[in-house]
């Protein structure tokens, strides 16, 4: 018995990690108990050393110096702030009649307008929840089918997973050890394949299906020539703005992330100032919400440091790499092992789960095959993109839900988002085929490292000084 | 039973108002980088301080802010199996996963951190960046923040065990967080 466990200590606390989790208790403590759990069993066995613990201390203390991380808090609280300051109203309302006397033309503009804002925020969150409330009812009222309309609602929103400032890209530039410019960069090219796959299926249903996506009726459309350009380019112009304020900044090397992130809030405010909208309550419940996200996904973090130390110290790390890489395939087969797999588990595990458990098991073997680990970062995020949207608990999905009224069945919703996850199963397989889509751009971005662009360059943190007890007296 | 639920009161107001105080973390840092992005270019002005108390602000939102989190139920679980069982076997799960999990993990990381934060006290370690901070304020909030949530675990435990007895449904039930 013991020599079995001796041997087979990391497949064994890997099934413990997925038992523990599956009780339903909070992902971040059950990762931590199956860390510290094993790690009692591994110092008995004598697999590891008792002070090898210890280094837990430098885990914790390099997650909350993390600089990056910053970005979380950052992005989330302007992803709320203008997820009610009503830039997203506008902007739908005038794209909308721009593009209504076309067939399937409000489906476009839900489109454009998810693009736009994923320019803008980092979170998904934010721009489902704006884009669902108002486009819901118009789409539903010119007789857009039920189906369709939830499930371009639902993918338009979690388009800003994969278009830069993307949070989700930033935790994986941490997770994968690349910049976060870089990052953004390889981002660009399957961005763009994304909303025109999404814009093709669009046409595509107008064209045998246009039914399902009518153009609007001539009394819908209440503006007309100077007035509704001059009404586009007021939701634009600000929206513009803030992508050159975030984006432009990263891009140009002025600032890291994080501050774009800072900034970002402060242009955020001021847009909400503009618009009227800003209010005492609605900071300070952006304030409220954006801790109780960054507490509970670096708690998460911290659980999974926990687990990966314990499990690198029982040898973990050269299991999954002898078992990953013995896959058939090399290469390809490697990558659509892995995005199958994360396909499938990104049912259960949310996007950070899988960014701080999965992706550091990951990430050492595709770097030993070659892989080039922005492209696969980009892959992951498209990939995880999926997770948002697939019965029956993709995040977005489950917002539409909540706001979509009652009459509407979940099961329709459920069937509206099915052609937009099969649509980003083809992004996927199109940038796993194609790698020049990510690399085209890394090559022409600006070759400055944005992370890099401090004045004053942070050094890593020192173990303290070694405890030496007094020196021998000289004879 | 009612000498415990004020216990678990007193425990769920103290952790509310250091969760305010997170909340007031999260605007500060966030105006903080802002302001030093901007001064660098406009009068390129910047420091370490102001570098460094971004991710002290970081490191208390979180640490101070999670008991809080856990109060309202929104750390995020696996809820595969969580979300096809009956109320009462939730909390069969959480008092069970209190006791099993939360408590050894804040007592061991607490154990771990703790000594660290007095070494730093001690020798008045300073941040080994030109013009950074004293270090031991952050190596404290760590300890702090393990012994925070294990307080309120204590006023989960207590609350789980009372809606059991008495067939209450607790009062923040757990849905999946915004993100």
């Amino acid at each position: 018995m013991i020599p079995f466990v001796r041997e087979n200590m990391a497949p064994l606390m890997f099934g413990g990690m997925v038992l523990f989790m599956l009780i339903g208790f909070p992902a971040a403590f059950s990762l931590a108990a199956t860390g510290l759990f094993f790690g009692f069993i591994g110092i008995e066995l004598g697999l590891i050393q008792p002070d090898f613990l210890g280094n837990l201390t430098y885990q914790l203390f390099g997650i909350v110096s993390n600089d990056l991380l910053l970005a979380i808090p950052f992005f989330t609280l302007m992803g709320a702030i203008l997820e009610r300051c009503g830039l997203a109203e506008d902007l739908l309302d005038s794209i909308g009649q721009l593009f209504g006397p076309v067939r399937g033309g409000l489906s476009y503009a839900v489109i454009f307008v998810g693009a736009i804002l994923g320019a803008i925020t980092g979170t998904v969150a934010a721009s489902v929840i704006a884009m669902g409330v108002i486009s819901m009812t118009p789409m539903l009222k010119y007789g857009y089918s039920t189906r369709h309309t939830m499930g371009v609602i639902a993918a338009s929103g979690t388009i800003t997973q994969l278009i830069p400032p993307s949070l989700v890209l930033i935790v994986l530039a941490d997770q994968l050890g690349r910049s976060v410019g870089d990052m953004y960069a390889g981002a660009i090219g399957p961005s763009i394949i994304q909303v025109a796959l999404f814009c093709i299926w669009v046409f595509i249903l107008s064209i045998f299906w246009p039914k399902d996506v009518p153009a609007l009726p001539e009394e819908a459309r209440t503006l007309q020539g100077w007035q509704l350009w001059k009404r586009c380019l007021w939701g634009i112009v600000p929206s513009l703005g803030l992508i050159f304020l975030v984006l432009g900044t990263i891009f140009m090397g002025l600032a890291t992330p994080t501050e774009a992130g800072a900034l970002g809030v402060v242009g955020a405010i001021a847009l909400a100032a503009s618009y009227r909208t800003l209010t005492w309550k609605l900071l300070y419940q952006g304030m409220s919400t954006t801790m109780r996200i960054t507490a509970m996904v670096v708690y998460i973090l911290i659980g999974a440091r926990t687990f990966s130390l314990i499990f690198q110290g029982v040898g973990g790390k050269v299991w999954i790499e002898d078992l990953l890489i013995a896959l058939p395939g090399g290469q390809i087969g490697f990558l659509l092992f892995v995005n199958a797999f994360i396909f499938v588990i990104a049912f259960f595990l949310d996007f950070f789960e899988i960014a701080f458990i999965i992706i550091p098991l990951l990430a050492p073997v595709a770097d030993k095959l070659g892989i080039d680990l922005i492209w696969f970062g980009v892959l992951i995020c498209a990939n995880v993109q999926t997770s948002f949207m697939h019965p029956p608990f993709g995040f977005a999905l489950f917002y539409l839900r909540g706001i979509a009224p009652p009459s509407i069945k979940t099961s329709e919703i459920y069937w509206g988002a099915i052609p937009w996850v099969v649509l980003q199963v083809i992004l996927v397989l199109i940038v796993i085929l194609w790698p020049g889509s990510v690399t085209y751009w890394i090559d022409r971005s600006t070759r400055i490292d944005p992370s890099k662009v401090k004045i004053e360059i942070e050094q890593p943190e020192l173990p303290p000084p070694l405890q030496l007890g007094p020196l021998p007296q000289s004879q | 039973m009612e000498p415990l639920l004020k216990l678990s009161r007193a425990i769920d107001f103290i952790n509310d108002r250091f969760g305010e105080v997170a909340n007031w973390l999260v605007l500060l840092a966030c105006l903080i980088s802002a302001g030093n992005a901007m001064s660098r270019y406009a009068f390129s002005l910047s420091s370490n301080a102001w570098l460094e108390v971004q991710w002290y602000m970081f490191a208390g939102m979180v640490m101070l802010g999670a008991p809080h989190t856990l109060r309202l139920n929104e750390h995020v679980r696996v809820d595969l199996l969580f979300s096809s069982v009956s109320e009462r076997t939730r909390i069969g799960i959480d008092i069970l996963g209190i006791i099993f999990f939360l408590f050894p993990i804040c007592i061991i990381l607490m154990y771990f951190t703790w000594p660290w934060f007095v070494e730093s006290w001690h020798i008045q370690e300073m941040s080994s960046n030109a013009g950074g901070l004293i270090r031991w304020p952050v190596k404290l909030v760590l300890p702090v923040g393990f012994a925070l949530m294990a307080l309120q675990g204590v006023s989960e435990l207590i609350k789980r065990i009372e809606a059991l007895i008495h067939h209450h449904r607790l009062q923040f039930e757990y849905e999946k967080p915004l993100q």
